[in-house]
């Protein structure tokens, strides 16, 4: 039965986890859309290989994207190794053993308490009332994966704050200029010495090769910035506490990983109960000194079994995992706890779903602009993580994540906010990057047809409305061939009697895509005198509320 | 050019005695022989039907016009430094003729870098993004082959100038542009909906930023930026020209084949002639008038005796 003791030391495992969060943190990085092409599907591979995702969406959108059996191959470790995935793998993991490190530091380990907790089964009750949700078209708990939360965090929050940081020092320092010298001995002059000789070979190395748009920033990172934050400082309370009581991902690998083939053993011989295997535990995964061992609960981080000074504890790998051999403890689910959260999260569902928003018949907000190749709203949000991928790689920086424009339910999700950034004619990327699909990978063909919203103009701001003065820089920029604005020439009466012509730019409603770039680029930058709206979005057929030109050959019958 | 910018004075001293002999140098040549003030090269052989064979006709054509004008020498000098500015405001192709034909660019590099420059930059600031603009228009492959350096502009890197104009006082312009020893402007003639046609004087647009500000009075806000960026000469590109939807176009039924560059000492009589090659009168376009006006030029180019060259 006994195949033989793992000699994977704990160094390993730091180095494989440190390893895969700058594999991370790198895959942010070059989270880019290329001049040319498409980006490489490789930027999703995270979220391919989770299997709450694959779940969650498959129950939800009742469809999957062929990719997704990546993440067969985490199920499948799992069930052979149990949460290895967690304990060695996912990034967020590691911020939080590295967190944990910390404060280690500076608070004694005796206070806290590392035995199991039955809180600790609250995961699985988030986990039972997320999978309930995502049975009527609910993918809220998505929001938080673990990946999902990682990228968001460090994609919207601290990405763009440490952008700030490198540009806002380099921008000031080029525009003061400070420098010493020249001096002057003699024919001979030497200097002078500029502080920007230091500083602008630094920022041009960060602009040209890190940072892929100037001034990157996103909407809500306050927000981000605080759930990021507090769930760090949670690590003060219990060592890794989203992952043992929270964390989705845990659960739904704690429940596949129950009875694992690699197994802790103690001898009972050599153990006398000291209790440091508890100071030490990633998961609280026993309750108590000894052979108590709950591998729904077990990170494998093996912290047990390098602090053991008697060397009685180590993992061995069971040849037939059913045989109940070393002793396991269970996941301990009650029936009436796992109905009592399903009912819990339809009701949270109905109270996310029962606004004017959820019910997408009825009300359109006019600025959610999703992006192009994006799904009828509720199949986006039977789809949509809120991951930030999209807004990552646009190249513009328009897509934002929506705070209240698509209700508590579609928080973090994808919107284009054109006075930030417009959609560029010519890029598809948000839809190829989309882990699930919500956002459709789109041909360049089938983005120029596209129509993600209506521009209209408003009378009351337009330049040559209000002022009579000319203007049509968003004419300039219409990037459809043919112009969905022109312009109409009207003679108007100045101040002095005199009359003059002007340029009146109207919107062709049969052309425009609702690309936004008019609104971006409109002089006035603060409430432009075009402005994008939702209305005919191609995605609702029953949001058009503009039907198409009548041909003039067509006469109506009241003519 | 850079006068009040440079900030090198420092040398100054040592480039003065040289600076002195240079400018006699060049009065004494213009004394000696009346120089050419503009030429126009039209291609009249068989139409280019492959890309090699309208680079050869475009080489051919570059080329010519410069000889026309009396040799790049004349405006570039040994160890200049030489900013190439074309228009690459779209993300367009060169068969949508919304920016300079690669081509003639890739053709000014290798002239200038024959003639001596230190090095050649070649950039603009476009309106759609820079790195498609520079990568679909095919200028930043053909010049970097000829030997460029192909420059993106720093948003963040303009400086707030005085350029004390009749309309525009203070604009941001582009430093490295203005420090510059040359400062090539190379158009291509397009349509444009408000100015009419953007032409050489509009191009310089692209030295800029908070472009907003000259769309409510075009022709004096062009003629302030031309007359404070004293063109040496200019070259128009009308291998392919735009005739309707300008400036960014996209519809190939909008784009006439020429064959023809142009180029000059005289920006406005250029831009009068790019004027008559979009089928416009020059007096049509609010920039030449307003420029004819101030003195920028004459808007009579034909009064120039430009040298006409028919190639085939």
């Amino acid at each position: 039965m006994k195949i033989g003791l793992i000699v994977l030391p704990r160094w390993m495992r730091r180095v494989v986890q440190v390893g895969f969060l700058i594999l991370f943190l790198w895959m942010v990085l070059v989270s880019w859309a290329p001049t040319e092409g498409v980006p490489s599907g490789w930027l999703k591979a995270f979220f391919l290989a989770d299997p709450l995702l694959l779940v969650l969406t498959g129950v939800a959108a009742r469809a999957l994207p062929p990719l997704f059996l990546w993440s067969l191959v985490s199920i499948v470790v799992t069930m052979l190794f149990g949460r290895i995935f967690c304990g060695w793998v996912c990034p967020l993991g590691t911020v939080h053993s590295l967190a944990g490190w910390a404060f280690d530091k500076v608070q004694s380990r005796a206070k806290r308490r590392d035995a199991y907790s039955p809180w600790q089964k609250a995961k699985y009750y988030v986990l039972a009332a997320g999978l309930a949700m995502a049975l009527f078209g609910g993918h809220w708990i998505s929001l938080f994966d673990p990946l999902v939360l990682l990228y968001r965090t460090t994609a919207t929050a601290i990405y763009p704050a440490f952008q700030w940081a490198v540009e806002e020092t380099a921008h000031s320092v080029f525009q003061a200029d400070p420098h010493v010298g020249p001096v002057v001995l003699g024919p001979v002059q030497i200097g002078p010495w500029h502080l920007t000789s230091l500083t602008e070979p630094v920022y041009q190395f960060f602009r040209d090769h890190v940072f892929s748009l100037p001034r990157q920033a996103f909407l809500g990172a306050g927000l981000v910035w605080l759930v990021f934050g507090l769930m760090v400082a949670a690590n003060g309370y219990r060592r890794r506490f989203w992952c043992r009581y929270l964390c989705p991902l845990g659960a739904l690998l704690g429940l596949l990983g129950r009875w694992p083939m690699l197994r802790r053993q103690v001898t009972a011989e050599g153990c006398n109960q000291c209790g440091l295997c508890l100071t030490a535990c990633h998961g609280a995964s026993a309750s108590e000194a000894g052979q108590t061992w709950r591998p729904s609960e077990c990170l494998m981080c093996l912290n047990c079994s390098a602090q053991c000074v008697r060397e009685s504890c180590c993992f061995r790998l069971v040849s037939l995992p059913w045989k109940k051999q070393p002793p396991l403890e269970s996941v301990g689910l009650s029936r009436r706890g796992l109905v009592w959260s399903a009912l819990g999260g339809l009701l949270a569902l109905a109270g996310l779903r029962a606004t004017p928003q959820g019910r997408a018949k009825h009300y359109y907000h006019p600025h959610l602009i999703r992006p192009p190749g994006a799904r009828p709203e509720p199949e986006f949000l039977a789809r949509c993580t809120g991951c930030a991928l999209c807004m990552k790689v646009c190249p513009t920086g328009g897509l934002q994540p929506a705070i209240t424009e698509a209700g508590l339910e579609g928080i973090f999700t994808p919107r284009l906010v054109p006075l930030i950034g417009h959609c560029d004619y010519n890029c598809t990327a948000c839809g190829h990057v989309c882990p699930t699909e919500a956002i459709r990978p789109l041909s360049l063909e089938e983005k120029h047809q596209f129509k993600i919203g209506l521009a209209a103009f408003d009378p009351s701001r337009c330049i040559p409305y209000v002022y009579g003065r000319n203007c049509i820089v968003c004419e300039e920029h219409c990037p459809v061939p043919e112009k969905a604005i022109y312009c109409v020439p009207q003679e108007i009466m100045l101040r002095t009697g005199q009359f003059q012509t002007v340029q009146l730019p109207r919107v062709d409603p049969n052309r425009c895509i609702g690309c936004g770039v008019c609104e971006h680029v409109c002089p006035l930058d603060d409430q432009p005198g075009i402005r994008v709206l939702s209305t005919n979005e191609i995605r609702h057929p029953r949001h058009q509320p503009i039907p198409p030109e009548i041909p003039s050959h067509e006469q109506l019958p009241y003519r | 050019m850079a006068e009040g910018l440079n900030r090198r004075e420092f040398l100054a001293y040592s480039a003065a005695g040289a600076g002195v002999f240079g400018l006699a140098s060049t009065g004494l040549a213009s004394f000696l022989e009346s120089q050419v003030q503009m030429a126009i090269v039209r291609w009249t052989g068989p139409a280019p039907v492959s890309l090699s064979e309208e680079q050869k006709v475009v080489s051919k054509l570059t080329e010519q016009v410069l000889e026309a004008l009396g040799g790049i020498r004349r405006f570039v000098k040994q160890g200049d430094v030489v900013w190439i500015k074309p228009n690459i405001a779209w993300d367009r192709t060169r068969e949508q003729a919304a920016n300079t034909n690669p081509d003639l660019v890739a053709t000014l590099v290798r002239l200038c870098l024959d003639a001596g420059a230190k090095r050649v930059k070649v950039g603009d600031n476009p309106c759609d993004l820079a790195q498609k603009t520079y990568l679909t228009s095919g200028i930043a492959e053909a010049a970097k082959k000829a030997g460029a350096q192909i420059v993106y502009l720093d948003r963040e890197r303009f400086r707030e100038v005085n350029i004390k104009g009749e309309r525009i006082k203070t604009i941001p312009i582009y430093p490295e542009m203005m420090e510059a020893d040359v400062l090539i402007n190379v158009p291509i003639a397009k349509h444009h909906r408000l100015a009419t046609a953007t032409l050489c004087m509009k191009n310089y647009m692209g030295v800029i930023e908070n472009r907003q500000l000259f769309h409510q009075d075009i022709p004096t806000s062009l003629a302030d930026i031309t007359r404070f960026m004293k063109p040496q000469f200019c070259i128009l590109d009308c291998t392919r020209i735009m005739l309707a939807n300008g400036p960014k176009g996209g519809r190939l039924e909008d784009v006439e084949a020429k064959w023809t560059i142009a180029a000059g000492t005289d920006i406005v009589a250029l831009d009068a002639f790019g004027a008559e090659m979009l089928r416009r009168k020059p007096e049509e376009v609010g920039s030449i008038k307003k420029a004819v006006e101030v003195g920028l030029g004459t808007m009579d180019y034909r009064s120039l005796k430009p040298k006409e060259i028919a190639l085939s």
